[in-house]
């Protein structure tokens, strides 16, 4: 049993080190962010299209990804008098663009993130109602980290329990713990 | 360093239990666009005499300061109701909060939208020294979210250490790393 549950503790841990990576990392960089530098990367282009590809919003947004290499979710679309708005979203790269139905230009902006604040929009992707697959299959591991997180704290607890080192102290230090954060918790759900 | 990791996390064990409670929540959250409110839980009101010479604005925050909610994190979308009423609501850990001020009468209407305990350790979560409600509650577990953060991640750094120092020569440990990072990878050039 012993060995069963170390050798678990050892696969979970590694199998989600880098989820875990990225998910503490990305905590902090939204904890520090006022000090951090923003490292957010703009630029702005016009591109042209077959108008005829263009009849709704959606059919536009389905050209540029189709025949432009545009990639991500389809969010926020507008329809202004003459002007179409909307924006296709991933993880670090969100592009907007603006289209005057019948004409065969489109403009967009694209804002690209560096890796920091990529690692936070994926720390906050989750689910699988995405357009873009990744972006579900990023949701997919963010369940399965969130299990095996669950899982790394239950057999943790038992690792330490049956080791039999530091029983005193490490039982102060679980007790103080979850005192300390459980009173916090349920102190403000009381309130 | 074993026995750092270990007691890192005993300590943290609480907010572990919460991030893998809020991230497994997450996935069942509606999509973008399609969440909607609890059913009101309760009402209250309270009588308030507004100042003739204050704006939407500044009147939403007056009030928001009189009714002295508890684990609120400021109020947004002040705007006018059908029937011209100044109105607003409030984000808290345990829920919305709608306000409506009904100015002929002075009287203020809160509605309690209490949410579930999964969507309350969803707010919890992102409790740090420096954000979530004033209240001292939310303070206080504010500075251990932040604390356990960091020990998360010294965690998963010394978690690998530990397994290099005690048992480096396990090839399906190795193989799964590999796989790991190689999964990773292309996981990160997908979204990139």
């Amino acid at each position: 049993m012993f060995l069963w549950m170390r050798n678990t503790h050892l696969i979970l841990g590694l199998a989600f080190f880098f989820f875990a990576i990225i998910f503490a990392v990305s905590s902090l960089v939204i904890i520090y962010r006022p000090w951090l530098p923003d490292a957010r990367v703009d630029t702005e282009e016009t591109i042209q299209i077959d108008a005829a590809t263009a009849t709704s919003p959606r059919s536009l947004a389905l050209e540029l990804m189709r025949n432009h290499d545009f990639a991500g979710d389809l969010r926020q679309v507008k329809e202004e008098d003459d002007l179409i708005k909307f924006q296709i979203n991933r993880p670090g790269t969100h592009v907007n663009f603006e289209y005057v139905p019948g004409s065969s230009e489109v403009k967009l902006k694209t804002m690209r993130w560096g890796w920091t604040e990529t690692f936070v929009q994926l720390h906050v992707n989750h689910g699988f109602h995405h357009d873009f697959l990744p972006a579900s299959a990023w949701g997919a591991l963010s369940l399965l980290g969130s299990i095996g997180l669950l899982l790394l704290g239950a057999t943790g607890l038992y690792l330490w329990f049956v080791m039999n080192e530091d029983r005193a102290i490490g039982s102060v230090i679980l007790v103080f713990g979850l005192v300390y954060g459980l009173t916090a918790l349920i102190w403000s759900r009381m309130v | 360093m074993k026995r750092l990791h270990t007691w890192s996390g005993l300590l943290t064990f609480t907010a572990f239990i919460v991030w893998g409670i809020t991230g497994i929540h997450a996935v069942f959250l509606p999509a973008p666009g399609e969440w909607k409110p609890p059913e009101v839980s309760s009402t209250q009101e309270f009588p308030y005499e507004a100042p003739g010479s204050a704006d939407d604005k500044e009147l939403a925050k007056r009030i928001y300061a009189a009714a002295e909610l508890k684990m609120s994190g400021g109020h947004y979308n002040v705007h006018r109701d059908d029937d011209q009423n100044l109105a607003f609501n409030v984000f808290t850990s345990n829920g919305p909060r709608n306000f409506t001020y009904f100015e002929d009468e002075k009287r203020v209407l809160v509605e309690f939208r209490d949410g579930g305990v999964a969507g309350f350790l969803s707010s919890m979560h992102t409790a740090h020294t420096r954000r979530g409600a004033p209240d001292f509650s939310a303070r206080m577990y504010g500075v251990y979210n932040e604390f356990s953060t960091w020990a998360f991640l010294f965690m998963s750094l010394s978690g690998v250490y530990v397994w290099v120092a005690t048992r480096p020569g396990m090839p399906w440990a190795r193989i799964l790393i590999g796989v790991t990072t190689v999964v990773t990878i292309i996981m990160w050039l997908a979204v990139r």
